[in-house]
């Protein structure tokens, strides 16, 4: 879907030949980045070290990628924590950092634990996937981007996107932050922005309800934004559209970089010259086929402080290699949920995206504020609590809940019981950006 | 295609003039300049290479915090980073936990709120550490017991920290002419910038001290009044 919008957008890439590499030459440049990338982490990471010393595996095994996929050894989550908890290692393992060598040390968002540090110098590889993602949408040099994010993921040690010439303007990832990204947008008119969230979009939604000002007056120098952080409803997607703006979703692969939509909107690419991405059957661990789901299974190659090899990220995901419209050649990605977070309701598989999608359409709970209570994997019933906007009640409480359970039961095809909270009630259970989809009471 | 020029700016973060947020562009140049600046003052305190600098900051706090980061880094820190945020005092916490870390700047009312929240004892989680703290925080960190606490003082624009002898936080002399007017600060660039200032109002109440500063530093000092 190409959104029309008053300037066109430039097109072309920022690397045509790594962007577009064949993927026979994609898989040999593949390959000689593995060899150099698991010889660093096989003498620099002590976890790695630990790992293939244990499966008896060492980089002389692993000489091509099909011999990488057939022995190298697993690691996750868990085993990081277990590592840095036996060793007092506070990067569990994985920084390959010399002394001196390290600038700085970024971290996940900890939403499922204690925050995971990710060891950095400059110019890192997220930084640089997502400088071709916005080069795509449309970024060039001379041009502004609005750059809403978290100081923990890297700081303020940015420099790619200038050394590209382009100017970020910078915002925290916050609603109230939503009326100075308005401003920025009328005075400096930017081109490309990233990234969005739910709750920015509601803010958004807010304002300019309350204000009256006119969201594509706002957003006409734009050539698209990035979206990320939760999947995005159809309600709110609709809704950005109608202000002339395109969004592109993106997800992250492993930590390692970003993987976005292009404008084709069928898939986030990933870039398979910065992460090998393996989509595995989560109980064998035999890869899938295209388009089946499995588990995404990321390794580092070309991060050299902290080398993730073959990193279980416990997302679901549907693997796409055929061509793109677009042009790139690398992988797409179709992001299900977290393993996790996936409930079973009599024998159906239900994740917290299928809820999202009933939920934000009733004008009550139009936020999307919900959790799936989960008490364990295996369910009869389908337990959601969901946030609503008192003001915005149409009838009684018990009406709505009805509602919702109705439609729910109708969109997912299982039972559902709906327990009702106030938004600012849910609101309370996390920081503003993102609240736990899925909670045992 | 258009092409870059060397005005563009760097980065555009902000400031505040007169309680309201303005936006503040910056070229390269003047952050490297700002983060000699603030080299000196931190070299003052003589961590250790190797060690860990916290940094509790804002996104759009670049122009001030970018050359704060690459001062530690110039003197051999790591720098890593937590929100100045209610929520993310537990990752002031978490990182304080794991990490060998000698300071920490930008600790402001929120970090101490939320690390209470979290059911965390501040004096316990940033004592024996060096902490450059905000004014809304100052007076309850500096009654936490244990803890050396520094000022973080935003002046307009600029950002004056206080060295290791503590008698008032350092502004770049070499960048700023300092005058008081009317009880408050204000400041005129000397210097090529992608904002320049004439005679800016902070609306900080302070006293500009001209005197040299027993650390041995170049730069002049506001102390706050009121």
């Amino acid at each position: 879907m190409n959104l029309a919008s008053a300037k066109t957008p430039p097109r072309g890439f920022l690397n045509e030949r790594l962007e577009t590499m064949p993927r026979d030459r994609l898989a040999r440049h593949q390959e000689a980045q593995l060899a150099r990338i698991v010889e660093h982490a096989y003498e620099r990471a002590p976890l790695i070290r630990q790992t293939w010393s244990r499966a008896g595996v060492t980089p002389k095994d692993v000489k091509s990628l099909a011999a990488f996929q057939d022995t190298a050894p697993f690691i996750d989550k868990d085993r990081v924590r277990e590592f840095r908890d036996a060793n007092n290692d506070p990067c569990g393992g994985l920084n390959t950092a010399a002394v001196g060598e390290l600038k700085g040390v970024g971290s996940t968002s900890g939403t499922t634990g204690d925050p995971t540090p990710v060891p950095q110098g400059f110019r890192s590889p997220p930084e640089q996937s997502y400088l071709r993602d916005l080069w795509h949408i449309g970024a060039r040099p001379g041009d502004y981007l609005a750059n809403v994010m978290f100081t923990f993921r890297g700081g303020h040690r940015g420099r790619l996107m200038q050394e590209a010439g382009i100017t970020p303007i910078y915002f925290s990832l916050s609603p109230f932050e939503m009326p100075r990204l308005c401003a920025a947008s009328k005075q400096f008119r930017p081109t490309t922005l990233s990234m969005l969230s739910n709750p920015l979009l509601i803010a958004l939604e807010q304002l300019f309800e309350k204000t009256g000002e006119d969201p594509k007056d706002v957003f006409r120098s734009y050539h698209g934004a990035i979206f990320g952080g939760e999947p995005l409803g159809d309600r709110l997607k609709n809704l950005v559209t109608s202000w002339g703006l395109e969004l592109f979703e993106t997800t992250s692969l492993g930590d390692v970089c970003g993987a976005t939509e292009c404008r084709a909107h069928d898939g986030m690419h990933a870039w398979e010259d910065i992460a090998l991405v393996e989509c595995l059957d989560p109980e064998t661990d035999a890869p899938v086929a295209d388009g089946k789901i499995g588990e995404m299974v990321i390794t580092a190659l070309t991060d050299r402080f902290m080398p993730l090899i073959r990193y279980r990220t416990d997302d679901l995901i549907t693997l796409n290699r055929s061509p793109c419209i677009c042009g790139r050649t690398h992988a797409r990605i179709k992001l299900l949920g977290r393993k996790a977070d996936q409930i079973i309701v009599q024998g159906k598989s239900v994740m917290p995206r299928d809820v999202l999608g009933v939920v934000e359409n009733h004008s009550e709970s139009r936020a999307g504020l919900f959790q799936i209570i989960r008490p364990q994997k295996q369910m009869d019933q389908l337990r959601v609590r969901v946030g609503y906007d008192p003001t915005r009640l149409k009838d009684a409480q018990t009406a709505l809940a009805g509602r919702l359970t109705d439609d729910l039961a109708a969109r997912i095809g299982v039972p559902v019981e709906v327990e009702l909270s106030l938004d600012s009630e849910l609101l309370k259970l996390g920081p503003p950006h993102k609240i736990p989809r899925v909670s045992k009471t | 295609m258009t092409t870059r020029s060397d005005d563009q700016p760097f980065v555009v973060g902000r400031y505040f003039a007169g309680g309201k947020a303005e936006f503040l562009p910056a070229t390269r140049r003047e952050l490297d300049r700002n983060a000699e600046a603030y080299a000196r003052v931190i070299s003052t305190c003589r961590f250790a290479p190797g060690r860990y600098a916290l940094v509790v900051s804002l996104l759009e706090e670049a122009v001030q915090v970018a050359p704060l980061e690459q001062a530690c880094i110039d003197l051999g820190l790591v720098v890593t980073n937590a929100d100045a945020s209610l929520y993310d005092a537990g990752r002031v916490e978490s990182i304080i936990r794991r990490f060998d870390v000698a300071c920490v700047f930008g600790v402001n009312a929120a970090t101490l709120d939320g690390l209470k929240m979290f059911g965390h004892d501040a004096a316990k989680v940033l004592g024996s550490k060096t902490i450059w703290v905000r004014p809304d925080g100052y007076a309850a960190a500096k009654a936490l017991p244990g803890v050396d606490v520094r000022r973080w003082i935003d002046i307009g624009p600029a950002l004056g920290l206080e060295c290791s002898d503590g008698a008032g936080a350092h502004i770049d002399g070499r960048e700023w002419e300092i005058d008081e007017r009317g009880g408050t600060i204000h400041l005129t660039s000397r210097l090529h910038r992608a904002a320049p200032f004439a005679a800016a109002d902070t609306g900080l109440r302070g006293r500009h001290a001209a005197e040299p500063c027993s650390c041995g530093g170049p730069d002049p000092r506001i102390i706050l009044e009121g």
